[in-house]
């Protein structure tokens, strides 16, 4: 059970990283000259979204003691 | 699906256990490429040093170029995210970049790093949380700095039942930042390790499927390099803003900056 359920979190991270990576990309294409501010804001929103599931990689998984 | 049972208690007991003979007279593997990744580091300084063409309009030697370029990247992070008085905070952010960088790169080629490590992560982790603590401090003074914690001013009996949870959940999230830092890190590290490891017995021991992954690894390297110092910058500029600065939420005192 902990293969698939760590197959789900990798999911949603992925739909997540995902959403961030298409609402940069189209800001990025509407204003080229914001691409700056844009790289920023979406790495700090990328890291987020990756610790979460770095969270359930290493805290979750650990602790569930298959 | 073993290392990841193992790798959440490594910090606390599991490396007590395994690697107790090496506990006990203080070296450890990390530790040694924590030193070899310092003398690298070192090495490129010297390299990096302009004896001649200072008067120049720009530095001949190529090492010295490339770590102005570093150099300038790490002050258009800070002038652009901490602002105008960010740029005293240089050094701390190149050091940091430097050592994450140096790491990364040594846990890349060597397969056993500083940065793949947990502990030297967390120690890196506790560094920068506490000097922007220690910077609050120094900006708002120490009671502004754990006021700053209690959320915006409220009315005083909503401020009796709100007040108490902000600043418990204020606390939890500073204390968090600590293990969000040191965690990431250590995961895309350790974890492009273990996906090299993995990957590599999907070649049927012929084919090293796995070392393929080389080139997305060395973009991990710096992109977590750059993360760490970007959340480093942002946690700065979150508590030593500057009441001459558009957005600031929660930090003045119950009047609004006049529109400018």
């Amino acid at each position: 059970m902990l293969p698939f359920a760590l197959g789900l979190s990798a999911l949603g991270c992925g739909i997540g990283l995902g959403l961030i990576g298409y609402g940069a990309m189209q800001g990025m294409a509407r204003q080229p000259e914001a691409i700056g501010k844009l790289q920023t804001a979406m790495l700090i929103a990328l890291a987020f979204v990756e610790l979460v599931f770095l969270l359930t990689v290493f805290v979750g998984a650990g602790a569930f003691k298959p | 699906m073993e290392f990841l049972v193992n790798s959440t208690w490594l910090m606390a007991s599991e490396e007590v256990a395994e690697a107790g003979a090496e506990a006990a007279h203080g070296l450890s593997f990390a530790g040694l490429m924590f030193y070899i990744a310092v003398t690298l580091l070192v090495v490129v300084g010297f390299l990096a040093v302009a004896k001649t063409g200072l008067n120049t309009r720009f530095f001949k030697k190529p090492a010295t170029q490339l770590l102005e370029q570093l150099y300038v990247f790490i002050e258009g992070l800070c002038v652009n995210i901490i602002g105008p008085h960010g740029r005293k905070y240089i050094p701390m952010l190149l050091t940091l970049w430097l050592m994450i960088f140096t790491g990364n790169l040594v846990a890349l080629i060597l397969h056993a790093g500083p940065t793949a490590d947990l502990s030297f992560n967390l120690a890196m982790a506790l560094i920068a949380v506490g000097y922007v603590q220690y910077e609050g401090m120094r900006a708002n003074g120490v009671l502004g700095h754990f006021s700053h914690f209690a959320g915006p001013r409220l009315p005083l009996a909503m401020a009796l039942i709100i007040t108490p949870m902000i600043f418990i959940i204020e606390i939890i999230s500073e204390t968090m930042k600590n293990v969000s830092l040191s965690l990431r890190l250590y995961g895309n590290i350790h974890g492009g390790h273990e996906a090299v490891v993995a990957m590599n017995k999907l070649g049927g021991g012929w084919v090293p499927v796995g070392d393929f992954l080389f080139p997305i690894k060395l973009l991990t390297c710096v992109v977590q390099a750059l993360i760490f110092c970007l959340l480093f910058a942002v946690y700065l500029s979150l508590v030593t803003h500057h009441h001459d600065e558009g957005h600031d939420h929660g930090n003045d005192e119950g009047h609004a900056a006049p529109a400018h």
